[in-house]
């Protein structure tokens, strides 16, 4: 297994297949107990999640019957955001891979009324949870759990941060839908609310490491601090683009990837209007038709209809925001096996 | 070459706080910033006054060099929180003096965001209360409130506060945000001869503000703590201070813990205008940076390049911890290297005019938790000259300067209440015993403070603390002594 990133060189087969062995003798193809981000997967993981993830699709698509890898074993989504999609592709994954799952939902105020977080984790770690699913509204929330955590922890969306499950279904979805099956050289676009996404920065990592041509486009006030990370690059390598200039972003681009925008923004001063984000910033036909010839067209959802993008572009041909959702439980079934695996849970293989 | 010989003269067992002692001290490292002099010297002191010092010359200097065991006088903190009243469970006189003492210091100031605030004079008169009755021989010096409550609506009784005896006023983390009653506390604590200490930040600019603004807050998703929130109350201040000292030439305005390259360029052409204004700067904001945040464990001089830029902790490979560590949750937060270059040349050059430890312990229901859920403050002061005699290691600083910046600096940032015994023969020996060359962990068991969590935990530090004697009585002493 190559990267497809900079600076690595070609190498003969035979090399490769040492370089394997190598690899194997030194380290488990997954040796991840935990999915926190994308930051730490070489492309070799991030390869293996998306291989792992076709061969779970033929069981999403009824071709095959489920898999007992997770039988018996409590996978808790624990979400102190509200949150369905995500809570119930992950229920989906755990269930086609006979997992016992346990869904808690915790609001802001029972947060206020005082169990810490880790309380909240010993108590459902002594209630059978061996994977834990975890959707917080605090930057790096699950790294305080994956260090008492004695089994797996995944991260379904920390804050700002991190949702490496949907920048994972975002990369698998675009391979599959890119003509030539690769993103080396392919101009991708993370269009709207940079600043306060977690999807855009798992994206980063994991769209620079698929060799991308990655740019950032948004308004100003959205794309703060993102200039400097650029310049820097991800991992401190892998350089994309900022712009606030719609046009530059999206012509000639081969996929884009429209961000949610909240009316909070509006409140704390960073938007004058939802109205004004959508006339300079929203993914209409006319912005689209600047791009290449069937750029295909991505949002994690859920989406502002209107706003960060015009209906008949979320519905047309070229959208695969409906894919994206099937894609993630393929994805999310990946992600269990092999954190279980790594944990030493399963009871089977990745099947 | 060096020795140390203790004998106690009252009764108490060896190691317990509080008691007299006779010493001598042969062929140790003396640094004396209030002579300016330092060399090889022997110091003789009977039932705790210091009866002789002697710099040594000739033969007798051989082999004493700076990398031994040093002599200095006992350090002052401008910036400490000793949770005492109502912060029991974070920390206590008790625990808090005798942390400090552990570090080196015989003099803390105590910041007022006590509950209740120290913002009336029987509050004053509690927290010397609670002071005394710790047994500890370290002076507290508390500074009170500049407005009532800490609420930043009316002035505290600066006066009665002044009367009780407070070195400063100061209501740190909740800085007054209104310009014109922070002018009306800087000309009355003027009047009243008192210093105002501000922590500078400009609240509107850092709400729920996590990391400083920087490629690790962008990359973590931590919201961004602009270095321009305190650059902009930094320059407020010092207008303020220009306008405030026509009227009343005795203003005096401290900022302190100043983290940023901006804030330390302000202060520096202020006082190049001639205006009293002085500031200090943490060890965490020099030694450490932002990338610790990150899971990088170098010191801020190892990540910067050859032109002074940040060097990026991913490119450079050396992130070898967990990332969110709450223990470096801290307010300034910790900067960019370049700022935390600032911060060191700043003290060098004397634009910083001390080293303040803003020692600020918690409790662990309160740091181990979500890092934007825990509660700002590293628990410091017992690390602070180990992190600095790093920097001296490392070249960057010399010893003469780390002890100035520990003692002379921050007295005359006080100014005349405030008159140590220190090193003057006939009085009562305020001093630090250090072993330069003697490393010591950084954990749980060496740890005084009662302060959960600690960025340098499991890490050691050089310098381990001997013997501190603040007025004349044992502060600390190691166990290796008795």
């Amino acid at each position: 297994v190559t990267s497809p990133g900079a600076g690595t060189r070609a190498r003969s087969g035979e090399d490769q297949a040492e370089a394997a062995d190598a690899v194997s003798r030194a380290e488990p193809a997954w040796p991840h107990r935990h999915l926190l981000d994308t930051d730490v997967l070489s492309w070799a993981q991030i390869e293996l999640v998306l291989d792992t993830a076709r061969h779970m699709a033929g069981i999403v698509a009824g071709e095959r019957p489920r898999s007992t890898a997770l039988h018996g074993i409590g996978v808790t989504n624990l979400f102190y955001e509200a949150s369905t999609r995500t809570r119930v592709s992950f229920e989906v994954a755990a269930k086609h891979l006979s997992a016992d799952v346990v869904n808690v939902a915790v609001s802001g105020s029972s947060i206020e009324k005082g169990e810490s977080l880790l309380d909240t984790m010993r108590t459902l770690e002594a209630l059978g949870a061996r994977i834990l699913v975890m959707r917080h509204a605090t930057s790096g929330a699950p790294y305080l759990v994956a260090r008492e955590f004695r089994f797996a922890v995944v991260n379904a969306g920390d804050g700002w941060h991190a949702h490496p499950t949907q920048a994972l279904l975002d990369l698998y979805t675009l391979l599959r839908h890119i003509p030539g099956a690769s993103l080396r050289g392919r101009k991708v676009v993370i269009l709207g609310d940079v600043l306060h996404s977690r999807v855009a920065r798992s994206n980063l990592w994991t769209l620079t490491a698929a060799g991308a041509d990655v740019w950032v486009c948004g308004p100003s006030t959205l794309l703060r601090g993102f200039e400097a990370w650029a310049a820097a690059g991800v991992g401190g390598e892998r350089r994309f683009t900022v712009t606030t200039d719609v046009r530059a972003a999206l012509v000639d681009a081969d996929a884009v990837m429209a961000l949610r925008i909240q009316k909070e923004r509006m409140a704390s001063g960073l938007l004058p209007s939802l109205g004004e984000y959508a006339a300079r910033f929203g993914l209409t036909r006319e912005r689209l038709a600047m791009a290449a010839p069937g750029c295909l067209v991505l949002h994690p959802g859920p989406m502002n209809e209107g706003v960060e993008i015009a209906p008949d572009v979320a519905a047309g041909p070229a959208s695969l925001v409906t894919a994206q959702v099937g894609n993630g439980v393929a994805v999310r079934m990946a992600v269990l096996a092999l954190v279980a695996s790594a944990a030493g849970l399963s009871t089977g293989g990745p099947t | 070459v060096s020795s140390l010989a203790v004998t106690d003269v009252r009764s108490g067992a060896a190691g317990d706080v509080g008691r007299v002692i006779d010493l001598e001290l042969s062929a140790a490292w003396l640094v004396d910033p209030v002579a300016g002099r330092s060399g090889p010297a022997d110091l003789v002191i009977r039932e705790g006054i210091l009866e002789s010092v002697t710099w040594l010359e000739g033969d007798e200097a051989a082999g004493v060099d700076e990398h031994g065991v040093i002599v200095a006088p006992g350090f002052l903190d401008l910036h400490a929180h000793l949770r005492e009243p109502g912060g029991t469970s974070a920390e206590s006189m008790s625990t808090g003096l005798a942390g400090a003492a552990h570090g080196g210091f015989t003099a803390v100031c105590a910041m007022p965001n006590t509950t209740p605030p120290i913002d009336r004079g029987s509050t004053v008169g509690a927290a010397m209360a609670a002071a005394e009755e710790s047994g500890s021989p370290v002076r507290l010096l508390q500074i009170g409130a500049v407005t009532a409550g800490r609420a930043g609506e009316q002035l505290a009784p600066l006066g009665e506060l002044a009367d009780a005896g407070v070195v400063g006023f100061s209501d740190d983390g909740s800085p007054v945000q209104d310009a014109a009653l922070f002018r009306n506390a800087l000309s009355y604590a003027a009047m009243l001869g008192l210093p105002v200490i501000d922590h500078p930040e400009d609240l509107r600019l850092t709400v729920g503000a996590e990391a400083s603004e920087g490629v690790v807050a962008t990359a973590l998703g931590l919201r961004g703590w602009p270095a321009a929130a305190e650059a902009e109350a930094v320059a407020r201040d010092i207008a303020l201070l220009a306008e405030v000292v026509r009227d009343v030439p005795g203003a005096r305005l401290h900022l302190t813990h100043l983290s940023t390259a901006a804030s330390l360029a302000h202060v520096r052409a202020a006082r190049a205008g001639g205006l009293p204004v002085t500031c200090d700067v943490t060890p965490h904001h020099l030694a450490l940076t932002d990338e610790w945040l990150a899971g990088a464990r170098r010191w801020a001089w190892e990540a910067v390049d050859a032109n002074g830029e940040s060097r990026d902790p991913w490119r450079d490979g050396v992130l070898a911890a967990a990332p969110y560590d709450t223990s470096l949750r801290v307010n300034p937060p910790l900067r960019s290297a370049t700022d935390a270059r600032a911060c060191l040349e700043a003290l060098v050059d004397g634009t910083a005019d001390a080293v303040a430890t803003d020692h600020a312990p918690h409790t662990e229901v309160d740091k181990s938790v979500e890092f934007g859920a825990a509660r700002p403050g590293i628990a410091g002061i017992e690390t602070a000259l180990g992190l600095l005699l790093e920097a001296v290691d490392a070249g960057l600083l010399t010893l003469d300067r780390v002890v100035a910046a520990l003692t002379v600096g921050p007295a005359n940032v006080l100014g005349e209440r405030v008159s140590p015994g220190w090193l003057a023969v006939g009085q009562p020996a305020d001093l630090v015993v250090f072993d330069r060359g003697s490393r010591w962990t950084v954990d749980s068991d060496s740890l005084l403070t009662k302060g959960f969590g600690h960025p340098l935990g499991g890490r050691s530090l050089p310098g381990e603390v001997i013997l501190t004697l603040a007025s004349g009585r044992v502060a600390y002493e190691a166990a290796s002594t008795e």
